[in-house]
């Protein structure tokens, strides 16, 4: 930017600048409100929870006995320390398996001519949606070492190797699968967006598309790639189905299932769970602020005022041998736990003495959908979702949206203690996060207590973290001098975030939203405490259906949730395809 | 046949008995079910499986069409945890709630009010923990094993120790998962000896969290055997899953519940038609035939398949051991299981 343009810019927003240095402080003052409301007051609740014997609501402040009992006994407890390096070992390896998968997608659906490209990007993303109990049950149908359909399907063929997915291993490789579309959401956005000429500029000077990968393409992706890997591990530590249902068989706990037990006990231990919790976040506290050293200072702007279209690699007659590769990743991530799914939910007992038991049709038909659809709470609890899906999606888009704004785009002092607050409840497990939220919401006036609305603004809250992140870097790769250009033409804020920023984001808002909708409709832990039996949700009732020990039905109800989110997901993907077309417009 | 049938069959065989007006009165007085009905609805605070109690509230619908119940249903500690801050709050919603440790709703007395059913005097004194608590569901412990994958089947409780079942052919769940657990543990030691959990533990069990998911196992072959509350596998039985039941004539561990009417209830004569129904031979009947339940009436009036009363004693725990002797037990049962709390 040249020091004409510079005074130009400060000419043309002269006018606006009275306004705005008053409106600053009160819209970060806003923000801090409701974040402090959404976040900082559930979290007081939990830390007074996690030193004290009391329970806020029903002893009251006044009440409060200090104490770090909890923490101690937390901490000397080597079950503990044995569920902590567990939970490192699988979430770390789980993170470095979904990196590799997740960028290996997004490289050859954004950047190779790889046949049915479409087709490969919607099917690897089906993962994403499927509850992580549902993919523990998938996969301890497919895995188990006794009854497991991969091993009867072995000792059929002839073959002596088994799988035991009852294992360490096990876990690592159903993490990585599953977390994996978490990276490639992040970096095939930042793929898609990013400016062709520097990955030519590395060939014209010699290098192999090999080299220019490795050197150009994914340093300067570096910031979706790491807040892919950072979000994924972190939501792998608050995971609670997939060790519930593959670890526990072979006794291994990690840190969620540790606190599941907390609360599950009878009597539970919440203010104990509420202290696992708050180490938790002290984990996580310690991995976002090495994510923002590694990033600080550097520029990753890669979106210019510049038209472009992303770059395609000719892969000649090898566009076969990725399109192969594909479509065995998504044999084994979508074919394979889909297929033990429908067993499940067709066949009346999970029973299989051998292969050919398998296809004995008898024993497959509609009982565990009849008996899904008899139930009442089924309509009710879908109607309930699609709702509070939409709500929030709605209610958390706008706020990450502006959240993400004042971070990333503006130098508005309190900007970073927005950000600080925003990035909180990523590190709070799902099932404490819970009952944080009905301590600190059910004394509110008025009747939000028992509606749909206290589970929206619980929703909100606890992703408001997954929904920012995902913002925060299509705002990092929009380039300021876009911005600027608009003030220079004469317009005011508000004007260029409505006709330049938002247009541009529009595929990475259009994207959070349907993060937000689909983390929402998944949510178990802060739904248990918040509904009620006019609110009840999907989750509740699978959480039900499994607890009550029927696979069929568990299996039946994943499949309906799973067509109604594929459903949404086809209308998502065409809203943002629109968005696409309407972004390569603007630039 | 279908499960569905067979409960829908068996809950209208129930609500079609005909009763003498006289009999009216085991449910309640004209002018409770008139005021219930009044009333209209009342909300059902439940920690047992969702789908177990709509099967309860549809039968009950059979015989009181007017009275609507809207259930909530959460894991045990979870429930108690929210029916705590609710009630701190102001906002307790639930009219009757339903729970099986009696020893944590025994802590919160103060939040239910007197109630007496009509059939009082049928009940067991021994399953009774507070004159405002009423056993509405009762469970027991069976030997549960896979037809497919058991030639040989245990018929004692004994016979769980026995060599032949060594490897991870046998389910168990774990102490610390509830009430229901600890009174099988407590049974294990009183009644089969001091040493049975270490002959036990020696054959290398499967633990499960809870008996659901075990049931489950079981059904599929993951185990072969396991003690389970009738009830979860009762109706897979009867849907045809490859199981079978036993009891086992060294005791019949049971559970009675401890079910009660809020002070706050906002519908207290439903809350009380609801209780009454649930509580009166009629509420057992159903709940034995459909639901694989056990009662806790003195003189019960039917009994499991395979339960002959000559043979098999139910066994229920002095209360006060239930209390005292729970932490320090369980820590000795995780420890001889290797479970890692």
């Amino acid at each position: 930017m040249t020091a004409t343009s510079t005074a130009a810019l400060a000419e043309a927003t002269q006018p606006a600048a009275v306004p705005r240095r008053l409106g600053a402080p009160l819209w970060v003052g806003a923000l801090v409100i409701v974040l402090a409301f959404l976040v900082l007051y559930p979290l007081l609740m939990l830390l007074f929870g996690a030193l004290s014997d009391s329970n806020p609501v029903i002893d009251g402040f006044g009440k409060f006995r200090p104490s770090l009992d909890h923490f101690l006994k937390v901490l000397g407890n080597e079950n503990v320390h044995l569920a902590f390096f567990n939970a490192i070992a699988a979430c770390g390896g789980g993170t470095i398996l979904a990196v590799a998968i997740g960028l290996a997608f997004s490289w050859i659906v954004v950047r190779t001519n790889t046949p049915f490209k479409r087709f490969i990007a919607g099917a690897s993303m089906i993962p994403l949606f499927v509850p992580p109990l549902v993919a523990g049950v998938a996969w301890s149908i497919l895995g188990s070492p006794k009854t497991g359909l991969l091993n009867t399907a072995f000792k059929w063929i002839g073959i002596d190797f088994r799988v035991d997915f009852y294992s360490m291993a096990g876990l690592i490789l159903v993490f990585g699968i599953y977390y994996a579309p978490y990276v490639y959401m992040f970096t095939s956005s930042a793929l898609q967006n990013m400016d062709p000429s520097l990955e030519e500029a590395s060939e014209v000077s010699g290098a192999s598309a090999f080299t220019t990968l490795f050197t150009v393409t994914f340093p300067l992706i570096a910031p979706a790639i790491l807040a892919g890997s950072l979000l994924s591990f972190v939501v792998m530590l608050g995971i609670y189905g997939v060790p519930a249902a593959l670890g526990a068989p072979a006794n291994i706990n990690v840190l969620t299932t540790y606190i599941f037990k907390l609360t599950a006990w009878s009597p539970p231990l919440y203010n104990t769970a509420a202290a696992v919790a708050i180490l938790l976040m002290i984990v996580t506290a310690i991995l976002v602020w090495a994510q923002q050293r590694v990033l600080m200072g550097k520029s990753f702007a890669t979106v210019a005022g510049k038209a472009f279209r992303p770059r395609s690699l000719n892969l000649g007659p090898w566009r076969w041998f990725t399109f192969g590769l594909a479509l065995a990743y998504l044999f084994v991530v979508v074919v394979l736990p889909t297929l033990a799914l429908v067993i499940a939910a067709f066949r009346k007992f999970l029973f299989i003495k051998d292969f050919e038991a398998l296809f004995d049709m008898r024993a497959y038909g509609w009982f565990h959908f009849a008996q899904v659809f008899d139930n009442p709470l089924t309509m009710l609890s879908i109607y309930n979702t699609l709702k509070v899906g939409v709500i929030t999606a709605l209610i958390g888009g706008a706020l990450a949206f502006a959240i993400g704004y004042t971070v990333n785009r503006t130098q508005v002092p309190g900007r970073k203690a927005i950000d600080l607050l925003s990035t909180i409840p990523v590190a709070i497990p799902g099932l404490v996060v819970g009952v944080a939220y009905l301590w600190a919401w059910i004394g509110l006036p008025g009747g939000l207590y028992g509606t749909i609305w206290i589970l929206a603004l619980a929703f909100v809250a606890r992703f408001i973290p997954d929904t920012v992140k995902a913002l925060s870097t299509s705002f990092m790769q929009i380039h300021k001098e876009l911005e600027e250009a608009s003030w220079i033409c004469g317009r005011g804020l508000l004007s260029t975030i409505t006709s330049v920023v938002l247009p541009l984001a529009r595929p990475g808002v259009v994207a959070s939203m349907t993060l937000l909708f689909v983390l929402a409709i998944r949510e178990l832990g802060s739904s248990l405490f918040l509904y009620t039996s006019d609110t009840t949700v999907m989750a509740v009732l699978l959480l039900d259906y499994y607890e009550g020990g029927n696979i069929g039905k568990t299996a039946a109800f994943s499949l309906v949730q799973t067509a109604i989110l594929a459903v949404l997901l086809g209308l998502t993907n065409w809203l943002a395809r629109g968005a696409a077309q309407g972004s390569a417009r603007v630039g | 046949m279908k499960r569905r049938s067979v409960l829908a069959g068996l809950a209208g065989a129930a609500a079609s008995w005909t009763l003498p007006a006289a009999a009216q009165d085991e449910f309640g007085s004209k002018d409770l079910v008139a005021a219930a009905e009044k009333e209209g609805s009342l909300t059902y605070y439940t920690a047992n499986f969702a789908e177990v109690e709509q099967e309860v509230i549809k039968a009950f619908n059979k015989r009181f069409p007017k009275v609507k119940v809207a259930m909530v249903r959460a894991p045990g500690g979870q429930i108690i945890q929210r029916i705590k801050t609710e009630a701190a709050a102001g906002k307790l919603a639930a009219d009757v709630v339903n729970h099986s440790d009696r020893g944590l709703m025994k802590e919160l007395e103060d939040l239910f009010q007197d109630y007496t059913p009509p059939n009082a005097a049928d009940y067991r004194p021994d399953a009774l923990v507070s004159p405002k608590f009423w056993p509405g569901v009762t469970l027991g412990w069976c030997l549960a094993y896979n037809t497919e994958l058991v030639k040989n089947p245990p018929k004692t409780w004994a016979d769980l120790t026995k060599e032949e079942y060594k490897g991870k052919k046998i389910g168990q769940v774990v102490g610390p998962s509830g009430g229901t657990t600890w009174t099988r543990i407590m049974f294990e030691r009183q009644v089969l000896g001091e040493d049975y959990w270490k002959k036990q533990a020696a054959l290398q069990i499967a633990l499960y969290p809870s008996g659901a998911p075990l049931s489950d196992a079981l059904v599929r072959g993951e185990v072969s055997i396991a003690p389970l509350l009738y009830n979860i596998i009762y109706t897979k039985i009867v849907e045809g899953a490859p199981a079978e039941a036993i009891f086992a004539p060294e005791g019949v561990p049971i559970i009675p519940y401890a079910d009660g009417i809020t002070k706050t209830s906002k519908s207290p004569n439903a809350a009380r038609l609801f209780m009454n129904w649930r509580l009166s031979k009629e509420g057992q009947t159903f709940a034995i035939k459909s639901l694989g339940n056990i009662t806790s009436l003195k003189e019960p009036p039917l009994f499991p398949k395979g339960w002959d009363p000559k043979l098999i004693k139910v066994w229920v725990p002095k209360f006060d051991e239930f209390e005292k002797l729970r932490d320090g037990w369980l820590e000795e049962w995780n420890k001889t299981y290797g479970y890692r709390q």
